[in-house]
């Protein structure tokens, strides 16, 4: 079985098949759906709005006081502008990024908990195996069918985040101030690595579980300590030049890449069958 | 032409063999019923032939093609009907016709017409645009066969094909396994409880007990390894007396004589002993209406196997209405 792999291309109007199978059905999938959709929307859209609101009041919260406490680095810019302008930036241009990257981690965990896990519990994998889909191709469309709508997900709510954010805060700022560069790392190198990590994880958790709650209780075990890493990494990611933001993606695509590559390797019809 | 080979096939989960050098070859147009109580090994034994399963050891030519070293290509040419229907709940019968149509490479309008086709064949069609999640365990059933059929396969593998159809979609499926295998040549192995629907369609039948196999043949050749000679019932008008029955014993060629509410029931060796026993009872003036043969069917065939594993002496084949 190993032989196929190598040697055949992949078929990709099959992988697509697959693609287009898991979406359409995690879609009609209120309880998959809603989550995966509030979330973002609290933490993209009500808060930076909120926060925007209250910038924006005749009597301004002073951030001094809090500024004071963080490191240097962080704090100079923000206390040099105007004590209007220090709120919102301080939460919408520092504090809620670690925050963004609950998103790519949180849709990716739970869309790969129903691709992987979630085929055993509706006795669907079967069938699957006994289609004329390789372990790779069905490996690398299960990998896709979580990871795309992630990123995909993420970018859109950054885009709301960004026009949210830039147009409440328009009054007090008077210019755009979000994404920064720092920002467009995040998006493009370190979302899409955290995307990449809770997939990898929940590979490897899908592989023992029966059911998606179940791959989803594990991984969350898993998930939710590498969450409150991930908020304090990237909290001090926007202290850091690019290049070490850059650096810091660079190992979590390498932690996520091993992961998932180790849940290639274990993704064999056998083993599949077998668990069954 | 064989359409599968096995060899010793065998295949163990940690300490529990699942199945034990199973070898059997099964010609191309036939149909295997491949029976045996839960735990067989039956399921395991599709597996490996399919490819999803890797044997420990032996090997398997299915197509003339080895499940475990090119599965993907056998795949193309098999179709599955598992024992859960294995359907999307949350597609439509469509959709999850057309899952399975792209994945094997039917596009297009070939391809819907060809999903509208078997629609159609098994009344689905005004369910086409529903989601399966209300669908009953019969319409699963049907759907899922129409997916086993989307690619017109050359070998089938069927487990428990007519479980959960009501009388007259259970007929409809049963003549349409024996038209693929008859008609078109297609290669079945089948899998199920039902005796009465296996000995309807099998050519040959195998029996799988804690996964080694006890008996592989067709059923009359079974027949006639487990019972030495031919039961017929000899119809008297009335239960045969003490003195008949044991007139009739004593012909040579003769092993058993027992009456019934009807007449007799003889077992001889051979043709000329049941002449003889006619020719006797005429000669006595016993009035003979007739003399019917009882060809074991599959079922007697099956638990006079299951009780020899069981280290029980064969009992004598029992009639079947469906025989």
């Amino acid at each position: 079985m190993a032989e196929d792999r190598a040697r055949q291309p992949i078929d990709w109007s099959a992988v697509r098949a697959v693609i287009g199978k898991d979406v359409d059905a995690v879609r009609r999938s209120k309880a998959i759906v809603l989550p995966m959709l509030i979330v973002p929307f609290l933490l993209l859209v009500v808060l930076p709005l909120v926060i925007g609101i209250a910038a924006r009041s005749q009597s301004s919260i002073d951030v001094s006081k809090f500024l004071s406490n963080i490191p240097g680095d962080l704090a100079r810019p923000i206390l040099r502008l105007p004590v209007r302008q220090q709120l919102v930036v301080l939460v919408n241009g520092y504090l809620l990024a670690p925050l963004f990257l609950i998103v790519p981690l949180m849709v990716s965990a739970v869309l790969a908990a129903d691709a992987f896990a979630g085929e055993k519990e509706r006795k669907t994998l079967e069938t699957l195996l006994h289609l004329p889909l390789s372990e790779r191709d069905l490996f690398i469309a299960k990998l896709l069918a979580a990871f795309v709508p992630a990123v995909v997900l993420s970018w859109v709510g950054f885009v709301c985040f960004a026009v949210v954010t830039n147009t409440v805060a328009w009054p007090v700022m008077h210019r755009i101030f979000v994404p920064t560069r720092l920002w467009l790392v995040m998006i493009f190198w370190v979302a899409p690595a955290v995307a990449a990590l809770g997939l990898g994880v929940m590979v490897r958790v899908s592989a023992r579980a029966r059911t998606t709650q179940e791959a989803n209780q594990l991984g969350g075990a898993v998930i939710l300590p590498l969450i409150f890493l991930a908020v304090g990494q990237s909290a001090g990611l926007l202290l850091v030049s690019v290049q070490i933001a850059l650096a810091i993606g660079l190992v979590l695509w390498v932690i996520a890449l091993a992961l998932c590559a180790r849940g290639a390797h274990r993704f064999t019809r056998d083993q599949l069958a077998a668990r069954l | 032409m064989t359409a599968i080979e096995v060899r010793d096939l065998s295949r163990s989960f940690g300490a529990n063999v699942a199945l034990e050098g199973l070898t059997f070859d099964l010609r191309a147009g036939e149909v295997l019923a491949l029976l045996g109580p839960n735990g067989a090994g039956k399921t395991t034994t599709v597996r490996l032939l399919n490819g999803v399963l890797a044997p420990d050891r032996g090997e398997a030519r299915v197509l003339g093609i080895d499940p475990a070293r090119d599965g993907d290509a056998l795949r193309r040419h098999t179709g599955v009907l598992t024992e859960n229907a294995g359907l999307d709940d949350r597609l439509t019968a469509r959709e999850n016709l057309e899952f399975v149509a792209k994945v094997r490479g039917l596009r297009g309008a070939g391809g819907a017409r060809r999903i509208d086709e078997l629609l159609g064949r098994f009344g689905m069609t005004d369910r086409a645009d529903d989601k399966v999640q209300g669908f009953s365990t019969g319409q699963r059933k049907r759907l899922a066969l129409a997916r086993a059929l989307l690619h017109d396969p050359e070998v089938l593998f069927l487990d428990e094909p007519t479980s959960g159809l009501d009388p007259a979609a259970t007929r409809d499926v049963i003549e349409l396994i024996g038209s693929l295998a008859t008609e078109r040549g297609r290669t079945v192995v089948l899998c199920t409880h039902f005796l009465g629907e296996a000995g309807r369609l099998a050519h040959r039948m195998a029996v799988l007990h804690h996964g080694r196999l006890h008996a592989f043949g067709r059923p009359d050749e079974l027949a006639a390894q487990l019972w030495d000679g031919l039961d017929a019932d000899l119809d008297l008008g009335v239960a045969a007396d003490e003195r008949i029955r044991s007139l009739v014993e004593q012909v040579d060629g003769v092993s058993m004589a027992t009456a019934t509410p009807e007449g007799l029931r003889v077992r001889v060796h051979d043709r000329d002993a049941m002449a003889r026993v006619v020719a006797l009872l005429v000669g006595r003036e016993v009035p003979v209406y007739g003399a019917i043969p009882r060809v074991p069917t599959l079922e007697d065939v099956y638990f006079a196997i299951e009780a020899r594993v069981g280290s029980q002496p064969p009992p004598a084949p029992e009639a079947r209405l469906d025989g």
